[in-house]
């Protein structure tokens, strides 16, 4: 059974060419925008795919590629310049959440208000209406105006309302990312509790993650026009690999003042700890950034950086050589520098890494690689929290003294006994599993 | 299912088991465009009318001490300033009621025809954030303001009603020919705000424009003046002009308590009925592309 159809599908929409933004606005310098002149953009070119009941598909690519341009097309936003779109059934989008709230109506107004903009009927509004304020955690205000509510509270409603609808076909943004952990957990169910019940769903989203988690297959846009399809592991992969590829080529590469750099950044790769090129690393596992650049000129006074930033644009960390007493020189001609790092901090998701040249003197970038790579962390070391930190541990325990246990150990980790410190440099192993060390030190037990 | 169901896990309401409906979405070029199909897509869509009406209602007058009562202050103080200018300075003929009630009555119909365009107007455009983002039959959001203004005609309604206990006003039968004029009252209205709203989206200048043109468009209708006053070589205003008819009319009905002027009112009637419909067909068509210029 297909429950959504695209059959050849294109989209064209005409963009104005000739009025730059500083041009000047003439009297009636609007009627030439009747006649002027303009050109034709295709946002997607003959696209054609289906979704079978039940099934979750993700659509991915780079900004532009005409995901969003998918997603005005199935909400009926917008219409086809050719082609066929079918869809089975009632289809939901679950966009932009608090799309239609009314910063004067109260929380209940607006639960009415927004959830017949999405479609809903006022009965099935009304028979919802309390397992909405309390999915959204806001009963305590519901009377109030929404315009008083916490960006937080805002955002949950909005939610909450969104997924209560009752769709055959359910549209997904980038809705994901809103409220807390909690909260986001709780949509995820939604979500997870929907599919279960053969729901068939189409995720449009940049969170690659979120894709792998979620769909059953997916889909790689380029330019308009369907790149690839498969399972999502590996549509996520050759999504990655075309991009590392493409991204030293991209426009975005910072020359200062448009003078020929003397050292330029030719190419950012990973390896692992057999130097083998890889696109993913582990978490807790080694990787090894190598940045190859070409020097026109020897140099000197230099620092190399690359950053990693998650697809929110945070960035997480770096590895940079300015740690180090001395700067880089070079010669002239083509090397490459690379840092390795035993165990990656990072945890499980994708990173944009940037790599940059700069003088440590000044701190002056003379090259600067933009998003110039893309790497993918995998669950290796399970770690809750925002990173992995490397660690060992210890256990020490006195004989029967089990039950006074936690007031020893604490004191006996301050002796400063060899067998009892936890100096890195005389453990045997780097931790995978742990040392009994038994107490019998004289001095320490003293203590009590 | 059951185990991740926590206390907060949304209870689902059975819906009664509808056949799933298969749409089609195909450039407008290829699809035939039914204006039955649109009516019948917008009745789906009332439950959203209806909020959003009650919405313009109890937004426009949240948050201001004197509410609702200004939906009688505005004509009520229009009525004050026109009875100065035109009866006591300039002793305008009111046809022999008093002026005051002679241009309130005119004043209802027109000051709901005037903020339905007006409002109705910068409908969609306010509404891009919408508009970009859901889809919803857009009509939806030009009807709304028309129906709100409606209340405020009933609201303002009030006021006259007072008016003509204090005139002794007979109200008769012939009253009753209020709703049908009424009636044409909102279709002219629904014709002029789809036009309005449509070409707003791609033109702004409309919105500059309307307030202007409706100044304009009600001194060329008889409210501070009856239709006996115009001179016989400015009647052809009157004759193509739909307000006229409507305003008049309603007139008749209520303060002089007489059948209306069936040709002129049918006049009306007749071009309401053909611009709500070419203008409806307009809208929609142009509807398709409002969410990429907008």
């Amino acid at each position: 059974m297909i429950d959504l159809k695209f059959h050849r599908v294109s989209k064209k929409y005409r963009i104005q060419r000739d009025l730059s933004p500083g041009a000047t606005r003439t009297p009636f310098s609007g009627l030439r925008g009747l006649t002027g002149k303009y050109g034709d953009f295709w946002a997607l070119k003959d696209v054609s795919f289906q979704v079978t009941r039940g099934e979750t598909l993700g659509i991915i690519g780079p900004n532009g590629a005409g995901k969003s341009t998918i997603l005005k097309l199935l909400s009926k936003i917008t219409v086809p310049t050719s082609g066929e779109i079918m869809i089975n059934g009632r289809l939901s989008a679950l966009i932009e959440v608090g799309s239609g709230f009314h910063p004067e109506l109260t929380g209940v107004e607006n639960i009415y208000l927004s959830g017949s903009i999405l479609g809903m009927r006022r009965r099935e509004i009304s028979d919802n209406l309390d397992s909405i304020i309390d999915f959204a955690g806001v009963r305590q205000f519901i009377d109030t105006p929404v315009k008083r509510y916490s960006s937080g509270m805002y955002v949950r409603l909005g939610f909450s309302i969104a997924a209560h609808l009752q769709p055959d076909v359910l549209l997904l943004d980038e809705v994901l990312a809103v409220g807390d952990e909690a909260f986001q957990a709780k949509c995820y169910d939604r979500i997870l509790e929907l599919k279960d019940r053969g729901t068939t769903i189409v995720f449009i989203s940049h969170d690659l993650d979120a894709v792998e988690f979620l769909c059953d297959r997916a889909l790689l846009l380029s330019n308009g026009e369907i790149a690839s399809g498969g399972l999502p592991g590996d549509v996520i992969r050759r999504y990655q690999q075309e991009s590392n590829s493409e991204r030293l080529t991209g426009p975005k590469t910072y020359e200062r003042g448009g003078a020929r750099n003397p050292i330029r950044i030719t190419r950012l790769t990973f390896l692992d700890d057999q130097e083998r090129e890889v696109l993913h690393a582990f978490t807790g596992g080694p990787l090894i950034a190598r940045v190859e650049f070409a020097a026109t000129e020897p140099l000197g006074d230099l620092d190399f950086e690359v950053f990693y930033y998650s697809q929110d644009g945070k960035l997480h960390c770096q590895f940079s050589t300015s740690l180090g007493a001395d700067a880089i020189n070079v010669d002239r001609g083509e090397g490459a520098l690379q840092f390795s790092c035993a165990e990656l901090g990072l945890q499980p998701g994708v990173y944009y890494a940037d790599a940059t040249i700069e003088r440590r003197t000044d701190g002056q970038e003379i090259d600067w690689q933009y998003r110039s790579a893309l790497l993918r962390v995998e669950p290796g070391k399970r770690a809750s929290g925002s990173f992995y930190v490397p660690h060992q541990w210890r256990i020490t325990q006195q004989k029967d003294a089990a039950a006074r246990a936690p007031y020893f150990v604490a004191r006996h980790y301050s002796c400063e006994e060899p067998e009892t410190t936890n100096d890195d440099s005389n453990l045997p192993e780097p931790v995978a599993e742990w040392d009994l060390i038994r107490l019998d030190n004289p001095r320490c037990a003293s203590e009590q | 299912m059951a185990t991740r169901l926590t206390s907060n896990a949304i209870a689902d309401v059975v819906l009664p088991a509808e056949a799933r409906r298969v749409t089609v979405i195909r450039s407008p070029s290829q699809s035939r465009f039914s204006i039955i199909n649109s009516v019948f897509e917008l009745a789906r869509y009332r439950d959203l009318l209806y909020t959003l009406t009650m919405h313009r209602i109890k937004v426009r007058y949240k948050q201001s001490i004197l509410g609702v009562s200004w939906a009688i202050l505005q004509p009520v103080s229009m009525m004050i300033i026109f009875t100065t200018v035109f009866s006591l300075i300039a002793r305008m003929p009111s046809d022999g009621v008093p002026y005051a009630i002679f241009a309130y009555v005119a004043l209802l119909p027109w000051n709901s025809f005037s903020s339905s365009v007006t409002n109705a107007t910068g409908g969609l455009v306010s509404h891009s954030q919408l508009v970009t983002k859901v889809y919803f039959p857009r009509e939806i959001l030009p009807i709304s303001y028309v129906l709100a203004a409606q209340v405020d005609f009933l609201i303002a309604s009030i006021v006259l009603a007072s008016l003509m206990v204090y005139y002794r006003v007979p109200l008769t039968a012939n009253a009753l020919y209020a709703i049908p004029i009424i009636v044409v009252l909102i279709a002219f209205s629904l014709s002029i705000a789809l036009i309005c709203s449509a070409t707003q989206v791609r033109f702004r200048d409309i919105g500059m424009a309307t307030p202007l043109l409706l100044q304009l468009w009600m001194f060329a209708t008889p409210i501070v003046y009856p239709t006996s006053a115009v001179p016989s070589r400015l009647r052809y205003v009157h004759l193509v002009n739909p307000m006229s008819p409507i305003i008049e009319n309603f007139r008749q009905v209520i303060l002089f308590a007489a059948a209306p002027d069936f040709a002129s009112l049918g006049r009306s009637m007749l071009i309401s009925g053909i611009l709500l419909i070419a203008s409806y067909m307009y809208f929609k068509r142009v509807e398709v592309t409002m969410a990429d210029v907008i």
